[in-house]
């Protein structure tokens, strides 16, 4: 740009234009090879999810029948999917996916909400250990946390509900929801508050009137988020629940002897509602793991 | 953001963030720590280690010492004694029934206690099934003293009441459920002889009824046991083989595609939306579908094969993901975690991007620098904070693969050190070695991220 600009006003030689379109050409050539990259690494992660969308909507003629074609070219059917969707424990996994999401989202965004408050707009002794542990515990495998909480709820007696698998995924979610609902609280300037402050609101009421509508949106891009990890979680899902299994539970329980039209249209069921989520929150996607970088 | 951005307000203690963050940190302490803690317990200690030995038959007698699982027993006696209801049904209890009986003797004196049921035949029951009358049963064998004891309580040991006459009617009025014990002898862990009583819920008896063995123990002891049981597992070498064989191929190539990736995003080209969007999908599909998704590229009759047949490359399918095929089902796994989890390892590489200013890029493209060592000199260590964080990241997930794997492989050709957790505590219905398992992906977690913090500082210290 500094190039450009001192070409209009200082007499430049000859030696300096040659070398700014030489630049400039280069530059256009980066482009192009820059899309090119980007549409093979575009075309990497769509083929497989293509064709197992055209397998997932098509007949279970066209899923036995080798070699596969993909969607245009093979009929479109909804019979793989009807047949999954009729298949023993499917709806209610479905059903016990949704409230066990629907809880931990709930549970997980209220008391994300005011620690991640806490963390962007104070700074108090312990605030650093505060966010240090949050993130050790975001560390920490699940398959660790899993074994001890199924000992744990059966010797209470709240093993294989859908509730004690909600209070898990809450507790796998928290470190992450937490950090970005800091995050998105950090993002706006607190000179804004003050400012409100300084016309006369309260505390309380330059939060109700000048936070609260800006945060919103990221928070709902997060309680999405954390709907989305508790819908796809299988481990956990699969030890804490025996007749009260939830979607990936029951995929992975009935895998080894199922058909593979079952399984295709499967794992195309569990993906859709997340390709949908993640296309409403993709603008806050950087927001969101930024800040945990740091 | 720094910071010296976030307004202090210092003047006094401000105890709103502690409020704020308390709800926080008790739903981590509950749901987080305390389970954590008390399940990693699980691998080092057995509950049912040891049997105490009472010196009387009541559970609140003094123990005289402990005899430990397994261990043999001479069994020298036996006595009823009160149960509470919620325990019974427990495997192995023995139980005797006694029944309180009022009838009168050849006196004609009316007694009443307490006499087992081996020795009334019931004749009489309520609708229920509750026993009301009966009469005493005939002993068998000239020798025998032909009447029938009543007791004072529940038990042999206790005054005799009275005696009835066989064949007398008595009226039954109450029922008692009694656990039997045993008065046994064994050795305690150092060899030294151990006498006393012990409930017969713990203990399972031989024919002979002289000899038994301590089935489960009731007192917890630390033990290895749990650990020995997972290292001599048969799948315990393969599955960590195939975990960090699996994080050595995989971590690599996720951090050159997700730099790439991330460059791609950095280039702001036209429909740069579109391609983030795309870049950004696999974070949001769960491990299981990404499974099923490569499955279904790798089955014998799948997309790959259809697509070598179509290029006339194959005549007929091969197949990958069998037994014989082993390194086809590595190869599958590896592809399919980098489909999977590179997504997260561009964002964070995109987001450390972002913190680079575009002066420094542009200056050194103006200087003359091409891609690579703009890559290599520039961006690389202005990134390296970031991909610090990235890589502790990946390889605590790395350490985690287990959908992926069951999908592609059916968690038996290759297995990996989660899925063992998993199965160990599913299908062997073993929480204390499934625990020994997931202390060990623990103790691999902080072991690498120690390494990654240590190595990447001493580099900084070389360079200064």
């Amino acid at each position: 740009m500094s190039v450009q600009s001192e070409a209009m006003t200082v007499q430049v030689s000859e030696e300096v234009l040659a070398l700014h379109r030489r630049m400039q050409r280069r530059r256009k050539l980066n482009r192009g090879f820059t899309y090119l990259v980007g549409i093979l690494i575009a075309l990497w992660i769509l083929g497989p999810l293509y064709f197992l969308g055209s397998m997932a909507l098509t007949t279970q003629e066209a899923v036995r029948a080798y070699p596969k074609g993909v969607l245009p070219f093979i009929p479109f059917s909804l019979d793989t999917m009807r047949f999954f969707l009729n298949s023993a424990g499917i709806v209610p996994g479905v059903i016990n996916s949704v409230i066990v999401a629907a809880i931990t989202l709930v549970l997980s965004t209220l008391i994300a909400a005011p620690a991640g408050y806490a963390t962007s707009r104070f700074l108090f002794p312990g605030r650093d250990f505060f966010r240090l542990s949050i993130l050790a515990v975001r560390a920490f495998p699940i398959v660790v946390l899993a074994v001890p909480l199924a000992v744990v709820f059966i010797s209470l007696g709240i093993y294989d509900s859908v509730y004690s698998l909600a209070l898990m995924h809450t507790a796998l979610t928290l470190p992450t929801t937490i950090l970005v609902i800091g995050s998105v609280f950090a993002s706006i300037p607190y000179e804004l508050e003050e400012a409100a402050m300084v016309f006369g609101c309260t505390p309380v009421q330059a939060f109700r009137h000048i936070v609260l509508p800006l945060v919103l949106p990221g928070i709902a891009a997060s309680a999405i988020f954390t709907f989305v990890m508790s819908w796809n979680e299988v481990f956990a899902a699969s030890i804490l629940t025996v007749q009260n299994r939830t979607l990936p539970a029951q995929v992975l329980f009935a895998l080894s002897n199922s058909s593979e039209a079952y399984q295709f249209a499967g794992g195309f069921f569990m993906m859709v509602p997340s390709l949908i989520f993640m296309f409403f929150i993709r603008r806050y996607l950087f927001n969101m793991w930024g800040q945990i970088t740091k | 953001m720094s910071l010296s951005e976030i307004p202090k307000r210092r003047k006094k203690r401000n105890w709103a963030p502690y409020i704020l963050i308390m709800p926080a940190l008790l739903y981590l302490a509950l749901f987080f720590a305390w389970p954590m803690a008390r399940g990693l317990v699980l691998a080092v200690w057995d509950d049912e280690a040891l049997l105490s030995i009472h010196a009387e038959a009541q559970r609140d007698s003094a123990v005289v010492g402990h005899i430990p699982q397994n261990a043999h027993l001479d069994i020298l006696d036996q006595q009823g004694n009160f149960v509470p209801e919620e325990e019974l049904n427990l495997e192995n209890m023995l139980t005797e029934t006694w029944f309180r009986v009022k009838g009168e003797d050849a006196e004609g004196n009316t007694i009443e206690g307490w006499a087992p049921d081996s020795r009334i035949r019931v004749r009489e029951e309520a609708e229920d099934g509750t026993p009301l009358a009966g009469t005493v049963r005939t002993k068998l064998g000239t020798k025998a003293d032909p009447l029938t004891s009543v007791y004072a309580e529940p038990n042999k040991h206790s005054q005799v009441v009275g005696k009835l006459e066989a064949r007398t009617r008595v009226e039954i009025v109450d029922v008692a459920l009694l656990e039997v014990w045993y008065r046994v002898r064994g050795e305690n862990e150092k060899g030294e002889p151990v006498e006393g009583w012990a409930q017969s819920r713990y203990i399972q008896v031989f024919g002979d009824e002289s000899r038994g063995r301590v089935d489960r123990g009731n007192t917890g002891q630390l033990t290895t046991k749990f650990i020995d049981k997972m290292i001599h597992d048969r799948f315990f070498l393969p599955a960590l083989r195939n975990t960090l064989l699996l994080m050595v191929i995989i971590i690599p190539t996720q951090f050159v595609l997700a730099i790439i990736m991330a460059l791609v995003i950095q280039a702001r080209l036209k429909g740069n939306t579109i391609f983030l969007y795309i870049f950004a999908i696999p974070l949001g599909v769960s491990d299981l579908a990404v499974g099923i998704l490569w499955f279904s590229v790798f089955t014998q009759n799948g997309l790959l094969n259809s697509i070598l047949q179509y290029l006339g490359l194959i005549s007929h399918p091969s197949p990958y993901l069998t037994a014989e095929t082993r390194h086809w089902i590595i190869i599958a796994i590896w592809l399919a975690e980098v489909w999977r989890a590179t997504s997260i390892v561009m964002v964070i590489v995109v987001s450390g991007l972002q913190a680079i200013s575009d002066e420094v890029l542009e200056a050194a493209e103006l200087f003359g620098a091409n891609l690579w060592q703009r890559i290599r000199h520039v961006i690389l260590p202005l990134l390296k904070p970031s991909l610090q964080v990235a890589l502790i990241l990946r390889t605590i997930l790395a350490l985690q693969v287990f959908a992926v794997v069951i999908a592609l492989s059916g968690g038996d050709v290759v297995t990996v050190l989660a899925n063992e957790t998993f199965r160990q505590y599913s299908d062997f219905r073993n929480p204390n070695v499934a625990a020994a398992y997931a202390g060990f992906i623990l103790l691999l977690s902080m072991i690498s991220a120690i390494i990654y913090l240590r190595t990447i500082r001493t580099q900084e210290e070389l360079a200064a």
